[in-house]
């Protein structure tokens, strides 16, 4: 069994040069992420707490300080690099579920395994992870803005998941839903989870966070508990 | 691939601007084939008319030259001529090549009784040197002294047949010849201008005109690769001392003609390229108007797994679909706008469909292709390289 942990931060320090003066965004975070873990991250505003998935999804590159995912170190690698890093080992999902308005579904879904593939995929494998988050056959083919949000946030969790990452990030994943379809939608991560997916979620709501097994408060670019 | 799926997709659902940036391109494309394929019909018209001409060295008394002897000659006795002796020498320089000597005048004539006189030019010509000048469409080559051909111009607007009778001079006081063939139409000519002319005997003009002496002297050489060295031989012979001579060599005068006409086609081409320009503007602009409207999808992109370089094919992809339709489309209404230029310019489509013509078509639509390329190129550049966290942040 791999025990190495899939997330590393070591003293990451985040500094943003601005014409009014220097902004630390983020001072000297440490902390690591198990594998099946589940974590929420939680803070006010300006606390971090986006640099910080910024960070955990390659998006960005810290002033100072490491970064492991999955036992590799991210400071040094190229654009090239971090991007295939997000595409193979990290899944997205977004607040606004942000699917492609000109693709349907299941091509969203299939959408991450052509970047990988470089080629034509079978739509097989997108269909079967559209149906383990419950979305009916019928809206495969449907675009996006044809579905509810609580669908549209399915397809945009099945085309996180359909390359098999090692963690799934999710940036306020329930906020733009009602809280019955948010309930449903974290009881599917929370399914995921358990099956064994690793999940760092950021997230103001402490209804929300109460999925998660550990969380990760945040105030002022530091981690406070 | 995908991103070639999205292009097409974000193409059709702005289908308004798309048609009207690659409506641009089609103006650039019809502006660039059309004036490309009226410039290359013109150039092929005059080289049709001239193509009969262009093994000739053409050999004429020097207009500013001194007289050295010359007399006679056309319309009178102070005018230059080349003499028998002349004539004999450029014939040496010229063998083996037919050196083939010429008089030509202009007189009065009349086609039969009770008909206007007309004047037109009439050529002299031994009887055993027409068949290598001129062909005939109708008839038969003179014989004697008593036949004259016509030019197919002449026959036609006069009326003239194989058989009629031309009484030249004033009054017919030059006598009366029966036309024995009607010569073939051969256009704008450096040597002998046939058409609206009538041919007679040497003999029977000397007679007429009381010459003895020619004005110009025609040489059809046998190869062409040979005409410099043949202009060069005549030139050396009879221009030792004095310019006596002037030799024209067709085939340079023909280059330099189409060389003219070729870049008249090309200036004419190119302002048809500033249009395709301004399409190229109208190209980038919508391009940077799909990067912009797409800032939070190209964030998107990014951070699921997409590379710079896909990003970018992206709105090259784009860019290239634009180009290639509004190219094709432009390269068929080329046809038609060649068809129109023609028709109404050089009263003729028959150059329109040769391959000189259509590889102005294929100039055209490749500049538009090019062109749309080239103006895509920043757009897809600058949306591949925008910040993923800015993008994703961009509403």
């Amino acid at each position: 069994m791999d025990e190495q942990p899939v997330m590393v931060f070591k003293d990451v320090v985040k500094v943003y040069p601005l014409p009014s003066g220097d902004v630390t965004a983020l001072d000297g975070v440490c902390f690591k992420v198990d594998r099946g873990e589940f974590i929420s991250i939680m803070g006010p505003s300006g606390s971090g707490k986006s640099t910080l998935l910024n960070l955990m999804g390659c998006l960005d590159t810290p002033t100072s300080g490491d970064i492991y995912i999955s036992g590799t170190r991210t400071v040094d690698m190229s654009d090239k690099e971090l991007t295939e890093l997000r595409r193979d080992r990290i899944g997205f999902i977004f607040q606004y579920f942000n699917l492609f308005p000109l693709l349907n579904i299941i091509e969203n879904v299939t959408f991450p395994m052509m970047l990988k593939s470089q080629k034509a995929v079978d739509p097989e494998k997108a269909r079967a992870m559209l149906r383990s988050v419950q979305l009916e056959d019928s809206l495969f083919t449907h675009t996006p803005t044809e579905v509810s949000g609580g669908q549209q946030q399915r397809v945009a969790i099945a085309r996180a998941l359909i390359n098999d990452p090692d963690i799934l990030l999710l940036d306020e994943p329930t906020g733009n839903l009602d809280s019955k379809t948010g309930a449903g939608i974290m009881e599917l991560m929370s399914e995921l989870n358990r099956k064994g997916t690793t999940i760092i979620m950021v997230t103001h709501d402490l209804n929300i966070a109460a999925y998660s097994k550990r969380t990760i408060r945040i105030a002022d670019g530091r981690i406070v508990e | 691939m995908i991103f070639w799926e999205i292009a097409k997709r974000n193409i059709r659902i702005h289908i308004l601007r798309s048609t009207l940036a690659m409506l641009g391109i089609v103006i650039g494309v019809i502006a660039i084939a059309s004036m490309g394929i009226l410039g290359n019909s013109l150039v092929l018209t005059v080289s049709d008319s001239l193509k009969t001409v262009g093994d000739s060295v053409i050999v004429t008394p020097h207009a500013g030259g001194t007289m050295r002897g010359f007399g006679g000659g056309t319309g009178g006795p102070s005018s230059l001529s080349i003499t028998e002796q002349d004539f004999e020498q450029i014939k040496r320089a010229s063998a083996p090549n037919i050196a083939i000597p010429v008089l030509q005048t202009s007189d009065r004539m009349k086609l039969g009784v009770g008909s206007d006189e007309i004047v037109a030019t009439i050529y002299g010509l031994n009887p055993e040197d027409v068949p290598d000048l001129l062909k005939l469409k109708e008839g038969g080559y003179s014989r004697g002294n008593s036949g004259v051909l016509v030019g197919s111009t002449f026959a036609k607007d006069n009326n003239v047949k194989v058989g009629s009778r031309i009484a030249i001079g004033t009054e017919g006081n030059k006598g009366t010849l029966r036309v024995t063939g009607i010569i073939e139409e051969r256009g704008m000519a450096f040597d002998v201008s046939t058409d609206s002319a009538i041919v007679v005997t040497k003999d029977w003009f000397d007679q007429s005109y009381n010459r003895n002496d020619y004005d110009k002297v025609v040489v059809k050489v046998k190869n062409l690769d040979d005409l410099p060295a043949v202009k060069s031989a005549i030139e050396n012979q009879m221009n030792k001392r004095d310019k006596v001579v002037d030799v024209v060599d067709t085939r340079k005068t023909m280059e330099t003609i189409f060389s003219a006409f070729g870049q008249i086609t090309t200036f004419v081409s190119a302002i048809g390229g500033i249009s395709m320009l301004v399409a190229g503007v109208s190209i980038l602009n919508i391009m940077m108007m799909s990067v912009t409207e797409r800032i939070k999808e190209i964030g998107i992109m990014r951070s699921i797994g997409a590379q710079r370089k896909e990003v970018m094919s992206m709105f090259l992809y784009e860019a290239l679909i634009l180009g290639v339709v509004g190219s094709l489309i432009g390269g068929f209404m080329s046809l038609l706008g060649g068809y129109v230029i023609s028709s109404v310019m050089l009263q003729s489509t028959k150059y329109l469909f040769v391959p000189s013509s259509m590889i102005h078509i294929i100039y055209g639509m490749s500049f538009g292709i090019v062109i749309s390329l080239i103006c895509g190129i920043y757009p897809a550049w600058r949306a591949a390289n925008l910040n993923p966290i800015d993008a994703l942040r961009h509403e």
